[in-house]
């Protein structure tokens, strides 16, 4: 399946995927209100990390056997069988975070549910990769089982 | 310390937009922007801004403006703030004032004062879209004649040419002035759009390899990196022994620049500093530049046009005559408004002469002593667009060097400080963290739009004129009359004054 | 091939997707002695207090079950398995199997109370019956005792704080949530849950009595003779795994089910268990324990599963990791948190409401506490799951972790989506 990856010898630090990940995933789809004025305030699915001589955005993994899963105790995360995206439920979700507690990445973020990369579903291409002024991230099918 | 200087801009964050996100802080090499002690809040430091505009571009809710620092003086037209501020910086620093890129000083541009012909009712236009178009250019001395077997076929045996898709090359920007990165964008792109790109004189990096086949390599004072399979990995060789912002003026690449990469690729210690000789050592006459051109030749098998690069100065036609005369077989000409990494600023803004007035004076002077066709000419020196070219090929160019406007579209603002290797576009810089910025994989695309872009509008112009082949633009002074002009500017431009 | 599997929780579930995914024909039969369909047992608490609803509980669409041909049989409480005929008995009926799992899960521990048993509002907290009955019961007047400051009575009395007039907990040992926290930081816990829940404590203090009228308990005395008013009474000292049937066909038990620590087989060949009914090695310390843990429930069952259809598949070493919020606190821990031993050194850092204690044995990572400062706690869990040596690490291990721990060739690994 096709994800997110990023190249950390062209990060730029500028961390606008962040910004645009905040945005997409905003109620009104706009970057000033999203980033400035919601409460509550969109959680980004992308976080930098490292500085401004090495950094890389790291996001969900989309794992063929994804640990998430595997620990999710009320079954409010799943790997979709067609598309391979990993998945939250928030209407099962409890919040307990114990997917963030066994996601080796660090991809699980902390928000009233489990707040992860969703690939922007319905977009042709995700919302930090659209907007990556480098190209650091690229949307793409490596292959493999997954 | 009290500096005398006030600051050149003004950063102006809107609050009400500005939503922290801190991109501003982190891109900025001159550290304008910075964050409160508790990290929530961007905050605003002008002083060191040069106006590069990458915390423009990239602030995404358009919070940032870069305004003006203005702070009058006295009214004077002799004694402007500039000449004031420079000296103020001379007298704290002791030293000769630096300046990059392009001299910015309103000097006549003549392209602007020169119009181009288009037909009408007889000899009618062209549509290019329609008609095939020839920009293809082939450089390289030309036979004196031509002799021909009875079947036709020719017996004369030509010397080496090189061909081009577009008559726009890059010029000469050394791996050590700017970033791999960006020289690899040239490279690509080069190779893509068919013309070639020119190693400066910092000798060519391995990563280039695959590039040789689109590479002008250039000997230079310094004689960095030059080797025999350097000058083989080539479609020509380049003696540089001038360049039009710093015309009689060496290089110098401070020893900071000069890192692993550079120093491999220029074959001198790592952090040593690159010196290259106002002269050429080995070069006091033409008989010595002849010289240097017949070795050249031999250790290239004869199989490498050499060119030979001079900055445009006063008497720029007969030295031309005397490059032509000594082997060469392109002379580039480069014109004092051409650019530069690094270069005194007295001598960018006060020294040569304009690549207009060159051109069609070295032209006229190889065309009257009959050995015009011996060589090939390349203008080099500020072309912005795609009619400058145009009007340079008219004067008598074959080809044309562009190197800012490239650079412009990979990022460069014209900020005019190549020189602090600081560039915020990963342009002009060797750190690592800026030269990432530029991925060769989008700004090849960039530079590819642009050449083509002008590609098809030149063709649209020679269309216009109902001219289907560069060849017969080239030289075709007729298709140029001048306005506003002198007698003596027409004279030396060998053109008419509009409605002549 | 016919497979029969004990019990539909994390393991029973885990063990029938297992074997679907990897024998498209054979029969799945799932018993399981509870009247609902898999559902997230660990829900029962948000359940009790209303923030998810029951239908969210449930694990897959009962379609799905349907669709990979499982057949899961509710109400059906095994009364006997026999190894010779290769059956397993639910009363009357019998259920033949070719491989069978063991998934039977844990049953409440209850120490000896007088005047406790029997009695119609003592309730244990194990299963969403138990939540469903609770809640039925539970209104604005009821005064609740919890016995029992673990996990579950825990969550039964955050639960309850919502719902009920009062909640008392009493804890025998000194401190709350034991398993899963340390000394110093389950004070800050308590603090905590005092404030936010009014949820009073009786540490070091227990139930050991109860007065009545009639079948209902009035209150409670415990052991230091205080006596607390109780219109409910919920018993959450704790679990044990649950062995009577497997004792009974007599397998090998240690506590737990014994089994083969890789492929989850019994002492007999056919014979499978997982989940909290097994005895784990805990891989930090090589000690014999019962990790009762969803994940490793999960991981259980899928091998049992794979074994059972003939896979390949085998379980890595197990530890425990447990994650868990109280009033919007957030408490994730792993591993040896109460390790004791020469060999364990720690490093606390303490600042406004977060704390991370970082437990090492030599230069290797062995557990971790972690309140309010859980992020990308899942890059402490691997280092301690794949016993990395620290000193091979870049960044430094105390901020906040991220790939930018490890050296580049790992970094590009992980960037790619392969756990190392």
């Amino acid at each position: 399946m096709k994800i997110v990856y990023a190249k950390e010898e062209l990060c730029l630090n500028c961390r606008l995927c962040e910004v645009y990940c905040k945005t997409a995933h905003s109620k009104t789809k706009d970057v000033l209100k999203a980033n400035k004025y919601e409460n509550p305030a969109p959680v980004s699915r992308i976080t930098v990390y490292g500085d401004k001589m090495l950094s890389a955005a790291v996001n969900c993994r989309h794992c063929d056997n994804p640990k998430c899963v595997q620990a999710c105790i009320t079954g409010a995360m799943t790997k979709d069988r067609k598309t391979g995206v990993v998945s939250v439920n928030e209407d099962k979700c409890i919040g307990c975070m114990t997917c963030l507690a066994v996601c080796p990445f660090g991809c699980i973020k902390t928000g009233k549910f489990a707040v992860k990369c969703d690939l922007c579903q319905g977009e042709d291409e995700p919302a930090c990769v659209k907007n990556c002024p480098n190209r650091a991230l690229v949307y793409v099918d490596l292959g493999g089982a997954r | 310390m009290v500096n005398y200087i006030p600051r050149r801009f003004t950063v102006v964050r809107d609050r009400e937009l500005c939503i922290d996100c801190g991109c501003c802080v982190r891109q900025c090499s001159n550290e304008c922007h910075y964050f409160s002690d508790d990290g929530k809040t961007a905050l605003v430091k002008s002083d060191n801004c040069v106006a590069c505009h990458r915390c423009v571009d990239l602030c995404p809710t358009g919070a940032l403006r870069i305004e003006k620092y203005i702070c009058d003086y006295r009214d004077n037209a002799n004694w402007t703030p500039q000449y004031q501020q420079e000296i103020c910086r001379q007298a704290e620093t002791g030293g000769v004032l630096l300046s990059g890129m392009g001299t910015p000083k309103p000097y006549p541009i003549y392209w602007d004062k020169i119009l181009l012909n288009a037909s009408q009712v007889t000899n009618p236009s062209i549509d290019p879209l329609r008609e095939p178009m020839e920009i293809r250019t082939i450089l390289g001395r030309k036979p004196e004649k031509i002799t021909v077997e009875k079947k036709g076929k020719s017996t004369v045996e030509m010397p080496p040419q090189v061909i081009i898709e577009t008559p726009i090359m890059f010029s000469a920007m050394s791996f050590g002035s700017i970033s791999l990165n960006a020289q690899k964008s040239l490279a690509m792109a080069a190779k893509s759009l068919g013309t070639l790109f020119n190693t400066g004189e910092g000798g060519l990096h391995p990563d280039l390899a695959d590039y040789t086949d689109c590479a002008i390599v250039q000997v230079a004072s310094g004689r960095f990196g030059v080797h025999k399979d350097y000058l083989n990995n080539s479609r020509f060789v380049e003696i540089k022994i001038g360049q039009g912002a710093k015309p009689g003026i060496g290089g110098h690449l401070p020893g900071e620049k000069v890192n692993v990469e550079v120093s491999n690729a220029r074959m001198i210690p790592e952090g040593s500093d690159a010196i290259s000789p106002a002269p050429h050592h080995d070069i006091y006459s033409i008989e010595d530049l002849r010289q240097l051109i017949w070795s050249i030749k031999q250790a290239t098998d004869n199989k490498k046009p050499v060119s030979v690069k001079i900055a445009a100065v006063h008497n720029v036609a007969a030295i031309a005559s005397g490059c032509a005369r000594a082997g060469a077989d392109i002379i580039a000409i480069d014109g004092f408004r051409g650019g530069t990494g690094a270069a005194p600023t007295r001598i960018r803004d006060n020294v040569g002469i304009p690549i207009e007035l060159a051109l069609a004076a070295a032209d006229q002077r190889l065309r009257d002593e009959g050995i015009r066709s011996r060589i090939s000419l390349v203008a080099a020196g500020s072309f912005r667009c795609s009619a400058d070219i145009v009007k340079a090929i008219a004067l008598g160019a074959d080809a044309c060097y562009c190197a800012s406007a490239p650079l412009i579209a990979m990022g460069c603002h014209m900020c005019q400080t190549c020189n602090t290797g600081k560039c915020n576009w990963g342009i002009a810089t060797q750190r690592p963290e800026l030269t990432k910025r530029l991925n060769p994989d989008i700004m090849h695309e960039r530079v590819e739009n642009l050449i083509n872009a002008w590609n098809h509008e030149i063709k649209e112009i020679m269309g216009g004129m109902g001219i289907n082949s560069i060849d017969s633009l080239r030289g075709n002074r007729l298709m140029l009359r001048g306005l506003g002009l002198s007698e003596k500017e027409l004279e030396i431009l060998g053109i008419k004054h509009a409605g002549e | 091939m016919k497979y029969v599997i004990i019990g539909a929780s994390a393991a029973g579930l885990a063990c029938a997707e297992q074997i679907r995914k990897e024998d498209k024909s054979g029969e799945i039969t799932v018993l399981t002695k509870e009247q609902y369909f898999p559902y997230s047992r660990p829900s029962i608490s948000y359940y009790l207090k209303g923030a998810v609803k029951e239908k969210e509980m449930y694990l897959r669409k009962p379609s799905y079950y349907a669709a990979n041909r499982i057949e899961i049989v509710t109400g059906a409480k095994v009364t006997g398995i026999d190894r010779t005929a290769k059956t397993v008995k639910v009363g009357r009926k019998i259920y033949p199997y070719d491989k069978l799992c063991i998934c039977s899960g844990s049953k409440p521990f209850i120490p000896p109370m007088k005047n406790v048993s029997g009695k119609e509002n003592a309730f244990t907290f194990l299963d969403l019956a138990s939540s469903k009955a609770i809640k039925e019961k539970a209104n604005g007047n009821t005064r609740a005792v919890v016995i029992g400051a673990g996990l579950i009575g825990m969550k039964a009395a955050e639960g309850l704080s919502k719902i009920c007039k009062s909640v008392d907990v009493a804890e025998l040992s000194p401190r709350i949530l034991p398993s899963i926290l340390d000394a110093k930081s389950s004070k800050g816990v308590k603090k905590h849950i005092e404030e936010k829940g009014h949820i009073k404590f009786h540490l070091g203090d227990t139930v050991t009595e109860a007065k009545s009228r009639g079948k209902k308990i009035t209150s409670v005395i415990l052991k230091s003779g205080k006596e607390l008013k109780c219109d409910m009474l919920i018993l959450a000292v704790g679990v044990r795994p649950e062995t009577d049937l497997a004792e009974k066909a007599e397998l090998e038990t240690d506590r737990g089910i014994t089994v083969n620590p890789e492929t989850m087989q019994t002492s007999d060949k056919d014979i499978y268990a997982a989940g909290d009914c097994t005895v784990s090695v805990d891989m930090l310390d090589g000690r014999k324990k019962v990790i009762a843990l969803w994940v490793n429930a999960v991981q259980q069952g899928s091998v049992a599963g794979s074994q059972m259809a003939g896979g390949k598949q085998t379980l890595g070493g197990a530890y425990s990791v447990n994650a868990i919020d109280f009033y919007g606190l957030r408490i994730c821990t792993c591993g040896l948190i109460n390790a004791e031993g020469e060999q364990y050194s720690d490093k606390v850092l303490q600042s406004g409401d977060s704390y991370k204690r970082l437990i090492f044995e030599g230069n290797r990572l062995v557990g971790f506490v972690l309140i309010n400062a859980s992020d990308n706690a899942g890059i402490y869990t691997s280092l301690i799951e794949n016993r990395t040596d620290l000193s091979g690490l870049e960044g430094n291990i105390f901020e906040t972790p991220s790939l930018f721990l490890f050296e580049k060739s790992v970094r590009a690994q992980r960037l790619k989506g392969e756990a190392v």
